[in-house]
């Protein structure tokens, strides 16, 4: 296991969801990015980078827009290398608060190489921060002020008191990273629709610690062995109560497996309400 | 001003246009098919923020499906499943309204961006234009029913100007038998048109044929309303009361005794009076009745002879026995039998430029007449007839034909519409305008067939009817069977529930599919109305006519039984003096033959003296008896071949 350790059974094992879905999440929270290269100085790229994250949350079968949706706006620009061809104050002038450098030294002092393409991924890694930023800052209002179950898009890590809250219930879709290996991660492929693995502990360095487990929302006979599947997290809690609460929230996003979010081509794994937030935010950012 | 409503979108796909736009609306909207309403633009044109009025013609609703494929998957194949779905799908409701009108009009631009809001009762007076003619010092508005909608009522008004002309004139009303209520809106078109026709443009009377059952007998009868009826009646400014002034005109039956109406019960005869013409009245209109026949120019030359060289003169020739004057059917029919008879004697094919076979021919057609209008046409010579001249002002004629045979109504109408003409071209009616209310249009005034003399007139009313002041209110249950002139020059057009087969003919294709099937659906009271003010149908609601329905009418006053001759002869003297008694009449009348006493009864009729008993009675004094009188005309319809031209 890769930066993970069980918190349920000594070794992994699937175990059926006990008891039937209820829908119980009252609100869904998402982020959207986008970026575009507005300009060169020299080589080096300006990227424009929108960023926001709005929760939609439930009433009666109906989903609408809690609170303000968080959008920003900014230029991120390789100051280091652009200052050679333009005066700063120029910069500052035209961008004002919009600027953002994306050649702040690191901890030792260095700075990225002056490459394009690299500088190019930089920016458009420091969207995807701040997004994930907007993101969290949203969920810890809503943990903070509202308190009731909320499903986020992604995983809750990155917020220490998000990652503490016990209404925050993750859910990752991509599974770049896997949990699992060996004989554990052929469990996890073969977990049938309604079943979940056991609860792992992970700590993926520089976010906290949650608990985690695999589950799969939709029958993937004859697909691919990821189809269906997602990866749960909440925060961590006393070993007794670890199974009965993942089943409580596998049986709360199993709930969620109708209205298709169709046609999003994640519908297998993505809630509608999550595609209701990405929605919003793709008919509001322009 | 109303919270808004819903917003303008508009996309490169769906743009708006100066005449459409589309705008969406919160799922619980009350919004619907003819709903008007106000859009007010963000960006100031020339110095004013533009508003443009809309009336919706057309609604779609959908979700952020793609495919319908990905609900059933979604679902599992089980609909029951939708229960368990813990979110509804996002919706959209949008509709598209066509423009009714811009504030300011010019420059003409598409529709602008902007919230949308139900028209108030001030946004629907501009949106209709209304406001052109509701002003306090030129008001012509005619109140014709509510524009309802999102718990606000909203009085749509006619203008006058194009109601009863000049501008424009005439109404037709359309939709299937019952359920359209035709009848009951020309009722309340006539109350509220009586009620609110303003002082300034003169003085309106009616004349509503009656060409159904007991449809309209019982004009000046009380209905029962329900209350909101009665509240409709206030909001408009309409009395909620029977027509005050009503008179009915009705031929005989066959024993020429009894009134040929359902309005026959004894307690309505006080304003019920026969109607009748003599030979005179009848040869002026004989091209009416002759010219489906093979009345050719020969035939013609022979009638318009009698016409101004027998009738009403003395008239002697050598091929004559004796002198003439031709007063009547029976006089003519002398000097018909008196000329072929000379001829005869005479071995003479010939009489001045007429062949004999002509002759024998004007003289079966013209006795035809006589036979086939029994009750219409009196033997006798007596006239009973609309006042011509006295017209009433806010009075009703209703002339009934609905129990008549098809000659006698075309008869009626042709003579009645054209006296109608001739005195509002003189000015001498009485009354500066007329409607004339024509049901069963389609029977009338029909898209094909023969040219008729009842159809050209129509289309004669149609076309020039406005400047005279003679206005057609016509209904028909289908439209498209109707003459297109007729129906096209009537400014104002009503729809009631409609049949979908007629919905489905080309004239209908202008109107969006929702608005077709809005009006396959409308409940009763409901009607669409196009009028040359309002750029777009508009949607609207009437109460009940505040007058007994026939069928109502009909229970409530029983028709009077046929009767012997002395009880029917009672029964109409009576009318004018409530003494008189079966004894007495019985005494009068005694033995003499039924022909006298016809005689006596139409003249006092047709006099209307103020001592109606001693009138009556005189008439038998005078009878002395000249030539024998044919036998009464009892013979049923058509009893002679029609393709014989030679029968007698
Ligand atoms: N404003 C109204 N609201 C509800 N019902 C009405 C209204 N006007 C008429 N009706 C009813 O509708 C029925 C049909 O009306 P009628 O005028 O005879 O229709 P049509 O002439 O089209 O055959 C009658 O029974 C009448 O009482
Ligand atoms: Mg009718």
């Amino acid at each position: 296991m890769i930066d993970a350790e069980g918190a349920e059974d000594a070794t992994l094992r699937a175990r059926l969801v006990q008891g039937v879905p209820v829908p119980a999440i009252r609100a869904f929270l998402d982020g959207t990015q986008r970026s575009q290269v507005i300009g060169w100085v020299g080589a080096f790229p300006l990227v424009y980078g929108t960023s926001a994250a709005v929760v939609r949350s439930r009433t009666e079968r109906r989903l609408s827009t809690w609170d303000a949706p968080l959008v920003q706006h900014r230029v991120y620009v390789p100051l280091a290398y652009v200052l050679a061809h333009v005066a700063r104050g120029d910069l500052e002038r035209a961008l004002g608060a919009m600027l953002e450098d994306t050649t702040r030294p690191a901890l030792d002092g260095s700075i990225p190489a002056p490459h394009p393409t690299l500088l190019l991924e930089r920016a458009t890694l420091a969207v995807s921060r701040d997004r994930e930023r907007l993101e969290l800052a949203l969920a810890e209002r809503w943990c903070a002020s509202r308190g009731e179950p909320i499903m986020i898009d992604g995983g809750i890590g990155a917020s220490e008191a998000v990652a503490q809250s016990s209404c925050a219930v993750g859910v990752v879709k991509s599974h770049r990273t896997l949990y699992a290996e060996g004989d554990a991660l052929a469990i996890v492929l073969a977990l049938k629709k309604g079943e979940r693995s056991s609860v792992i502990r992970v700590a993926p360095r520089g976010r906290s610690e949650v608990l985690s487990w695999y589950l799969r929302l939709r029958d993937a006979e004859g697909r691919d062995a990821l189809w269906g599947l997602v990866r749960v997290e909440m925060c961590v809690r006393s070993r007794e109560s670890i199974s009965e609460r993942a089943d409580e929230l596998s049986r709360w996003l199993l709930a969620e497996s109708m209205p298709l979010a169709a046609p999003d081509p994640r519908w297998d794994r993505m809630a509608y309400g999550i595609r209701s937030a990405e929605e919003f935010l793709r008919a509001t950012t322009n | 001003m109303t919270a808004p409503l819903g917003l303008v979108v508009a996309t490169e796909r769906t743009p708006n246009t100066p005449h459409q736009f589309q705008f969406w609306t919160a799922i619980d909207s009350p919004v619907g098919i003819g709903t008007i309403v106000r859009v007010d633009g963000r960006q100031p044109v020339d110095g004013h923020i533009p508003h443009a009025y809309g009336i919706v013609t057309e609604g779609f609703s959908y979700t952020d499906l793609a495919s319908p494929l990905f609900d059933v998957l979604g679902h599992d194949g089980d609909p029951g499943q939708s229960a368990f779905a813990p979110t509804e799908r996002a919706e959209v409701r949008l509709y598209s309204a066509a423009v009714l009108r811009h504030v300011p009009e010019e420059p003409l631009q598409p529709v602008p961006m902007g919230e949308v809001s139900l028209a108030t009762e001030a946004d629907v007076a501009i949106a209709l234009r209304m406001d052109g003619y509701l002003r306090d010092d030129a008001n012509t508005g005619i109140p014709i029913g509510l524009y309802r909608s999102g718990g606000m009522d909203s009085a749509i008004y006619l203008d006058a100007e194009f109601l009863v002309g000049p501008e424009a004139a005439h109404l037709n009303i359309t939709g299937v038998s019952g359920l359209a209520t035709k009848t009951s809106a020309v009722e309340w078109l006539m109350a509220t048109l009586f009620a609110h026709f303003p002082k300034s443009k003169g003085s309106v009377a009616a004349v509503c044929f009656n060409v159904k059952g007991p449809d309209l007998c019982f004009l000046d009868q009380p209905a029962e309303l329900e209350e909101t009826d009665r509240a409709m009646y206030e909001t408009l400014g309409v009395p909620c009361a029977p027509f005050q002034n009503v008179r009915y005109f009705a031929p005989f039956k066959a024993d020429n005794v009894s009134l040929n109406t359902l309005r026959s019960n004894e307690e309505l005869l006080g304003n019920v009076q026969p109607l009748t013409w003599g030979l005179k009245e009848v040869l002026q209109f004989a091209e009416v009745l002759l010219n489906r026949d093979d009345v050719d120019a020969k035939a013609d030359a022979l009638i318009d002879f009698i016409k101004e060289r027998v009738l009403d003169r003395e008239f002697e020739d050598r091929v004559l026995r004796e002198k003439h004057r031709v007063r009547s059917f029976a006089d003519l029919e002398g000097w018909f039998r008196d000329l072929l008879s000379g001829l005869e004697d005479q071995g003479s094919e010939h009489w001045r430029t007429h062949h004999v076979a002509t002759i024998r021919k004007v003289r079966n057609r013209l006795s035809n007449i006589s036979t086939r209008c029994a009750g219409l046409v009196t033997n006798d010579g007596h006239t009973s007839d609309l006042p011509w001249g006295d017209f009433a002002d806010r009075a009703v004629y209703v002339v009934d034909v609905a129990l008549a045979e098809e000659d006698a109504q075309d008869l009626i109408f042709a003579r009645v519409v054209s006296k109608l003409r001739e005195h509002l071209e003189k000015r001498d009616l009485g009354v500066s305008h007329v409607v004339v209310f024509v049901d069963e249009l389609n029977k009338y005034a029909p898209a094909d067939g023969p040219e008729t003399y009842v159809r050209k007139m129509l289309l004669d009313i149609a076309e020039r009817g406005r400047y005279l002041g003679l206005v057609l209110f016509s209904a028909q249950q289908f439209r498209s069977q109707v003459h297109r002139r007729v129906v096209g020059n009537a400014g104002t057009a009503l729809y009631g529930r409609m049949d979908g087969d007629e919905l489905a003919t080309p004239g209908y294709a202008v109107l969006s599919a929702a608005t077709r099937t809005k009006l396959a659906t409308l409940s009763k009271g409901q009607l669409m109305v196009r009028h040359p003010h309002f750029t777009q149908p508009i949607f609207v609601s009437f109460p009940r006519p505040a007058v007994m329905r026939g069928r109502d009418g009909v229970e409530r006053f029983p028709q009077a039984a046929d009767v012997p001759r002395d009880v029917g002869v009672l029964r109409q003297l009576r009318r004018f003096d409530p003494s008189l008694t079966l004894a007495w009449v019985q005494d009068v009348i005694g033995l003499h033959e039924d022909e006298d006493v016809l005689r006596a009864l139409h003249a006092t009729l047709a006099h209307a003296p103020d001592n109606v008993g001693a009138y009556f009675k005189s008439q038998f004094r005078k009878i002395i008896r000249a030539t024998p009188a044919p036998a009464p005309a009892r013979t049923p319809l058509r009893v002679l071949p029609d393709d014989d031209p030679y029968a007698i």
